[in-house]
């Protein structure tokens, strides 16, 4: 990520030395009549421009430039330095939270989305700085030839269970992902609904008892897929899309959706954005119903807007977070609870990690 | 004009200084820098350091650093050591197959060749497949995830650091020394302990401090292929600075991994003669 930046700021660098002489070379954002939306590139992306810019720009007028990825300590570098380059980013809820916290975001104008849209966009994603675009969720994800479907962990109280689900297991440590804290204490029978404030103590007692199964902590949600895919444990708690597509590229993958932890990724708007009301007139049409089922079928993200439903068939919405069926039988990460700082001044999100570091160390 | 002032307007300066001037940019300035974040948040403290002196985990990781960079150094050692004498004893036809074959993985990323280790060594992969079809085990062994792999892992990729060195210094001894010793009746495992081997460590002690050197700084190997017991200060600084942006602490524990590493360094020059080691490339 850091080198493609490089390279990409080296190449700009060289261009704008061999043109300058010649050309006026604009900066990345235009006056009037270009929108830069920023993202985390890749397939997404590609079914973004496909779907979504297109319609928007035959309907506005205005040109969509994506840029990637929404890096946080770049947002902050251009507000403060008064050179905004980009005016709608799509980022997670701690990226939103830090943004927040310096004040780095414009305020979402719901006013310009139309009514019939947010009525069906879970409450959860409808934020003060932040609307829900892709949901994802934190899952088990196994390995079918290891777990039969019939016989596989249902619950995160089985994953725990090496003796009658034996395999090896695999959840994440380094890579900015918190300690699986809520996993942790559902497998000890916390109800979903007593679940915050998390029972720290508690929590950490249950990853004890997880540690001597763990094949594998892996460093990267793809590593995760990899170990899956490769037979090298049998059950982990990773990214259910990122499992849903090695499925559908033929992978031994499935998921399940029973407790799993739903987490967004949502349109923000950059502060010093030129252009409000545009911007806003693009998130409203990124969150159509039947544009985001479109995007849905090409990446399997769970769409913001349920009424995307109507525009998959069941076997579609089976494998997306958000189905009427799949988004019952799983819970909204509390991301307020992990940004809240505690007695110390150390949100949990960084006691815990340090925490989850000096534990793994122990 | 003084001494200093002498030097500079000498040939020796004139051909020092554009070194000299990249070193202090590339290196010197930027290392500064680092030592600097360690000791100022904003004002000069010394909380990072009382931070980590206070927290047994980082112990650890600088443990389990030292621990896997000696192993490394050592297998790369036995593994080396005969190769390079093989290269010095052999035909020059000879020597250059075995130089391509030593090079040859030098063009492919550490990662990749990290990443290919997880197929070869996975639980189903090549040698557990293998070892299996043979029956000289019956349950796949663990091969990753542990010591076993990170060694595998690193030693692959740190082996021709330690055989070029050793093959330099091997391929200026002078080979009828031995064979006078050879003539006047030495039987060959005492001519190699008393004649090779002593001519031999310079390389040896320059093919251990490289491999070792660039063993402690590793960082996407053990990452990948270890486990909990092989989590080394690199991964602990990479976590600092990208999951809490806590610079000041990743700088710290990167200054205090140089100290110590130039300690060991230190010990080690008293104990052999590093002027001996590092001047002394020539086996005279």
């Amino acid at each position: 990520m850091k080198r493609r930046e490089i390279l990409k700021s080296a190449g700009i660098v060289t261009a704008a030395a061999l043109t300058g002489p010649f050309f006026h070379v604009r900066p990345a954002r235009a006056d009037q009549g270009e929108l830069v939306v920023v993202s985390w590139g890749g397939d997404y992306d590609t079914a973004l421009r496909e779907y979504v810019l297109s319609a928007f720009e035959r309907a506005t007028g205005f040109t969509v430039k994506l840029d990637a990825p929404p890096e946080t300590a770049k947002v902050k570098a251009m507000v403060q330095s008064g050179k905004v380059s980009w005016d709608v980013i799509m980022t997670d809820t701690p990226a939103v939270q830090a943004l927040v916290k310096d004040n780095l975001l414009e305020p979402i104008d719901y006013a310009a989305v139309d009514k019939a849209k947010l009525a069906r966009i879970p409450r959860e994603l409808q934020q003060p700085y932040a609307l829900g675009q892709r949901i994802y969720s934190f899952n088990i994800v196994y390995n079918t030839n290891l777990m039969p479907k019939a016989k596989h962990t249902r619950n995160w109280a089985e994953v725990w269970d090496a003796k009658n689900f034996p395999g090896g297991r695999t959840f994440n440590f380094q890579g900015g992902t918190a300690p699986q804290l809520e996993a942790a204490l559902l497998a000890d029978g916390v109800p979903v609904d007593k679940l915050y404030p998390l029972d720290i103590e508690r929590a950490w007692r249950m990853m004890d008892k997880l540690r001597p199964i763990v094949t594998k902590w892996y460093t990267s949600h793809a590593q995760a897929i990899q170990l899956l895919s490769a037979g090298e444990v049998a059950v982990g708690n990773t990214i259910g899309p990122r499992g849903i597509a090695a499925k559908k590229q033929g992978a031994p993958i499935d998921v399940e959706y029973n407790q799993g932890k739903l987490a967004s990724d949502n349109w923000c708007l950059v502060k010093g954005v030129r252009n409000k009301k545009i911007a806003m007139e693009f998130i409203n049409t990124a969150l159509d119903p039947k544009m985001q089922a479109q995007i849905a079928q090409k990446v399997p993200y769970g769409p913001s807007n349920t009424g995307a439903f109507e525009f998959l068939s069941a076997q579609e919405a089976a494998d997306l977070a958000t189905s009427p069926e799949n988004i019952k039988q799983q819970f909204w990460w509390n991301t307020d609870w992990w940004s809240t700082p505690g007695p110390d001044g150390k949100t949990p999100r960084e006691s815990q990690g340090e925490r989850f570091a000096k534990w793994m160390l122990s | 004009m003084t001494r200093a002032a002498r030097f500079w307007r000498s040939r020796e300066g004139a051909l020092v200084l554009p070194a000299l001037v990249f070193y202090v940019l590339v290196y010197v300035y930027p290392l500064s820098r680092i030592a600097g974040w360690s000791f100022f948040d904003p004002d000069f403290t010394l909380k990072f350091y009382r931070e980590v002196l206070a927290e047994p985990a980082y112990f650890k990781a600088l443990g389990n650093t030292l621990e896997i960079s000696v192993l490394v150094t050592l297998t790369s050692l036995l593994l080396g050591y005969p190769l390079a004498y093989l290269m010095t004893t052999t035909t020059a036809r000879a020597r250059r197959v075995v130089t391509v074959l030593i090079l040859v993985p030098f063009w492919t990323s550490v990662l990749v060749r990290t990443f290919a280790w997880l197929v070869i060594l996975g639980r189903n992969g090549l040698v557990n497949r293998l070892l299996l079809d043979v029956g000289l085990v019956d349950a796949p062994q663990k091969l990753l995830f542990n010591m076993f792999g990170v060694q595998v892992g690193m030693v692959q990729v740190l082996l021709p650091f330690m055989v070029f060195p050793l093959y330099g210094v091997m391929s200026r001894i002078d080979l009828n020394v031995v064979r006078v010793a050879r003539s006047l009746g030495a039987p060959p495992r005492k001519v190699f302990l008393h004649v090779f081997l002593p001519l031999s460590m310079p390389g040896v002690a320059a093919g251990c401090i490289l491999v070792f050197l660039l063993a402690i700084g590793f960082y996407v190997t053990p990452a990948l292929l270890g486990g909990p017991g092989q989590i080394t200060l690199a991964t602990m600084i990479d976590m600092m600075i990208t999951t809490f942006l806590n610079f000041g602490f990743a700088a710290t524990l990167g200054i205090v991994l140089l100290v110590v590493v130039a300690g060991i360094f230190a010990a080690v020059s008293a104990l052999l003669g590093l002027n001996r080691i590092v001047g002394g490339g020539s086996a005279q």
